[in-house]
């Protein structure tokens, strides 16, 4: 009754470690739903990053980021190194109820100067970052915010500053090159950069040119899921029906259109299946696509992510919580109780009943 | 400067070339494209003084100049302002995180509209950041550099961050000088330094930061007998001469005579200093001759020409030793080698510009180049495309 992720553990540990290699000062990223992983788990492979890291006199892994400050206690118990949060410090919710346990291993984020006042009122010794405004223009201070600062970030203990990047479109570089000018300007004490979202060659350019500066590449897609081939989704089949054309089934008493099998499998609407969130892409094409799915809709039948023998399978009707109801046509191979068949779903909005690592 | 101070608004107008001039002798140094007799040097183009006033406790002072140049389109009544290293306003105060570049930049192209200019282009000489001479005698020798930027510099300046900071903030537009010399002046300069823990340096201290063939170059031309002298208005005919074999060997557009004989009417008669031309004769025959320019601490090796012959006496040498002493005596705190390319590739044709820059144990600066502000796009985006073109 599963919906699992399977995991080709010696090709995924190896591409992590390739990873790591090629990122120095790598910062894993593990938020949401741990890309499919869970944050535990995600949290106990940075330690062992971190310390095969330690062991080459390599500095990766030491900080964890995670998404937000609920996420912090799911990975602290896990991780041993400093955890940095994504979401920007404000002084209300969560962010004032981090466990004293932990507090020392926290690194804020800070984006308003008067957040910072508030948060060094609160705890003088806290760690932060500033993060800057980018071209996304969804958290950060701008150049003037930063200059406004004065003696402020002499307190506490400033880490660095963040920069948050759309997804690559063209070169980033010239973008980077201006914030860092920011800070600069601000004669921050600090030399760190967290960035996000640049590519192999942006990196080594900024290595290059900003070699003063100490840079935190914040990876988490291209990291825990840069090698596709290592993971594998399945679902089982829990049942299978012969049905004629006309026969009535499902929830909603639907006639078969023609002669066939119905199947129902694992996963639902619960693991995120069926609930497509819009996938970013713009092309002609996908959108094309889209169109004839919708047309698919109106004769009666949607895509669904399930493949037998390498063929996209049709919904027989919308996913249920935990099971789907396939509809195979007359003349496909028919799938045995207990088989398991492939899924192919998106990481970051799936929950797998069951990982499992070889 | 205190916010006080910094909240009184300043107001801009045009001032006299005596005003102007009266300005610059209060400040320690300045562009010499920034003094009044730069102005008539650029005969193809009007220009015009500027001052920035602020009130004070006793009527108004005069804290900021500008020497502007206006380029006329062709057949239209619109003009570039251009100010090049310029305008001369107090630019270390932006360290002040409360000092507005736009208190300063507001009231220029409010004016300078209103004189019909569809764009501004100035170019505050400030460093952004610096680069010694050891960094760039590494990067040329080691392949994987290949510009400047490919090596973190020595020192970024808070100052000039700041400046670039809030010129992006107020919509100016870098005019970026992509690789080697663009059209404008040059973002990257090399500086001798010639002061050392706020001191002078003496002439032995500057002999010791130069690399061994410089200075083994400078003792061969004393050895030799090679004599540097001031030379005359007359003198620049044989400058002239030896300067347009120069351009012939090296590949580059010479002036004309006419142009420096223009300079030498305007600067001169402004200060002692502000144009000097320098000949180094041996045995009588003209082996390089050079033009020295000096604004306060500010002190400029402009123009050089060498001969190809009696390489081996090193007329260069000598006569670049003597511009530095020069600038000594006359208390600069900068001998400036104007502008380099910002390459690193030991297979560019400029590196060998670098190469004999860096011999001085100098370094290399990159200051906060040209921006533009265009006021009327239409005209802006036209004359952009059509210096493009040219």
């Amino acid at each position: 009754m599963t919906l699992t992720l399977h995991v080709d553990g010696p090709r995924w540990r190896e591409h992590l470690v390739e990873v790591a290699e090629r990122t120095p000062g790598l910062v894993p990223v593990a938020k949401g739903n741990g890309y499919g992983f869970g944050l535990g788990r995600l949290a106990r492979r940075t330690q062992w990053l971190a310390d095969r890291g330690v062991g080459t006199g390599q500095t990766w892994g030491d900080v964890l980021a995670v998404g937000t400050y609920d996420e912090v206690a799911e990975v602290a118990d896990r991780f041993h190194g400093s955890i940095l949060v994504l979401t920007p410090w404000r002084p209300f919710g969560a962010a004032l109820e981090v466990d004293p346990a932990f507090a020392g291993r926290v690194i804020h984020t800070v984006s308003r100067a008067e957040d910072l006042a508030a948060l060094l009122e609160r705890q003088p010794d806290a760690r932060y970052v500033l993060e800057l405004v980018t071209s996304m223009l969804r958290h950060g201070m701008t150049g003037r915010d930063l200059r406004g600062l004065g003696g402020l970030t002499a307190r506490g203990r400033l880490e660095g500053i963040a920069l948050h990047l759309p997804l690559a479109q063209g070169s980033h570089l010239s973008q980077v090159q201006r914030l860092i000018t920011d800070a600069v300007s601000a004669d921050l004490p600090t030399r760190t950069l967290w960035v996000s979202h640049l590519t192999d060659s942006e990196h080594e350019r900024l290595r290059a040119s900003y070699s003063d500066y100490t840079i935190r590449p914040r990876i988490g897609t291209g990291l825990w899921l840069g090698d596709r081939g290592a993971l594998k989704v399945t679902a089982q089949v829990l049942d299978v029906h012969p049905v004629e054309r006309g026969d009535v089934f499902g929830y909603r008493s639907r006639t078969a259109p023609k002669s066939g099998h119905v199947l129902i499998v694992s996963g639902g609407t619960a693991h995120g299946i069926g609930l497509a969130a819009p996938s970013g892409d713009l092309s002609l094409k996908s959108r094309a696509a889209t169109l004839a799915r919708g047309g698919l809709d109106a004769v009666g039948f949607v895509r669904s992510p399930y493949f037998i023998g390498g063929k996209q399978c049709l919904f027989a009707e919308p996913p249920h919580m935990q099971a789907s109801m396939l509809f195979l046509p007359h003349g496909s191979p028919v799938p045995a109780v207990g088989d398991e068949i492939d899924v192919r779903v998106r990481f970051t909005t799936t929950s797998f009943d069951r990982v499992e690592i070889s | 400067m205190s916010s006080r101070q910094l909240a009184q608004p300043l107001t801009l107008r045009a001032v006299t070339p005596a005003e102007h001039l009266a300005f610059i002798r209060t400040q320690p140094s300045a562009s010499f494209l920034q003094v009044p007799a730069w102005g008539p040097v650029k005969s193809e183009w009007q220009h015009e003084s500027l001052g920035w006033f602020r009130p004070g406790a006793d009527g108004e002072e005069m804290v900021g100049a500008a020497l502007v140049l206006y380029r006329q389109l062709p057949k239209v009544k619109r003009y570039l302002a251009y100010l090049p290293e310029g305008p001369v306003i107090d630019w270390a105060s932006f360290t002040d995180p409360d000092a507005r570049l736009g208190d300063w930049l507001d009231p220029l192209s409010a004016y300078l509209k209103k004189k019909g200019a569809f764009g501004i282009r100035i170019g505050p000489p400030v460093v952004t950041r610096r680069w010694s001479a050891a960094q760039i005698k590494e990067g040329v020798s080691d392949p994987a550099v290949r510009r400047l930027d490919d090596i973190a510099p020595l020192e970024r300046t808070p100052t000039g961050a700041a400046i670039v900071s809030q010129l992006h903030e107020l919509g100016w537009q870098p005019q970026a000088a992509e690789g080697g010399f663009a059209a404008g002046q040059p973002q990257y300069n090399f500086h001798v330094p010639l002061t050392v823990d706020g001191r002078a340096k003496t002439e032995d201290e500057v002999l010791k930061s130069m690399n061994q063939l410089w200075r083994r170059n400078i003792k061969k031309a004393a050895k030799a007998g090679v004599e540097v002298t001031r030379g005359t208005r007359d003198d620049l005919a044989a400058f002239h001469e030896l300067y347009v074999h120069t351009a012939e060997r090296d590949h580059f557009t010479p002036r004309p005579l006419s142009y420096f004989q223009k300079m030498w009417d305007s600067l001169t008669p402004e200060e002692d200093d502000r144009f000097v031309l320098h000949l180094a004769r041996h045995e009588g025959d003209l082996v390089a001759a050079t033009i020295s320019i000096r604004v306060g601490q500010h002190a400029w090796y402009s123009y050089g020409a060498s001969s190809t012959e009696k390489r081996d006496v090193r007329g260069s040498n000598a006569v670049q030793w003597e511009m530095i002493r020069s600038a000594l005596a006359a208390g600069a705190t900068v001998y400036d080698m104007r502008g380099i390319t910002d390459t690193l590739d030991a297979d560019d044709p400029h590196v060998g510009l670098i190469q004999f820059k860096v011999g001085t144990g100098g370094e290399a600066v990159e200051y906060v180049g040209e921006w533009d502000l265009p006021i009327n796009r239409p005209i802006y985006a036209a004359f952009q495309l059509y210096m493009k073109r040219r």
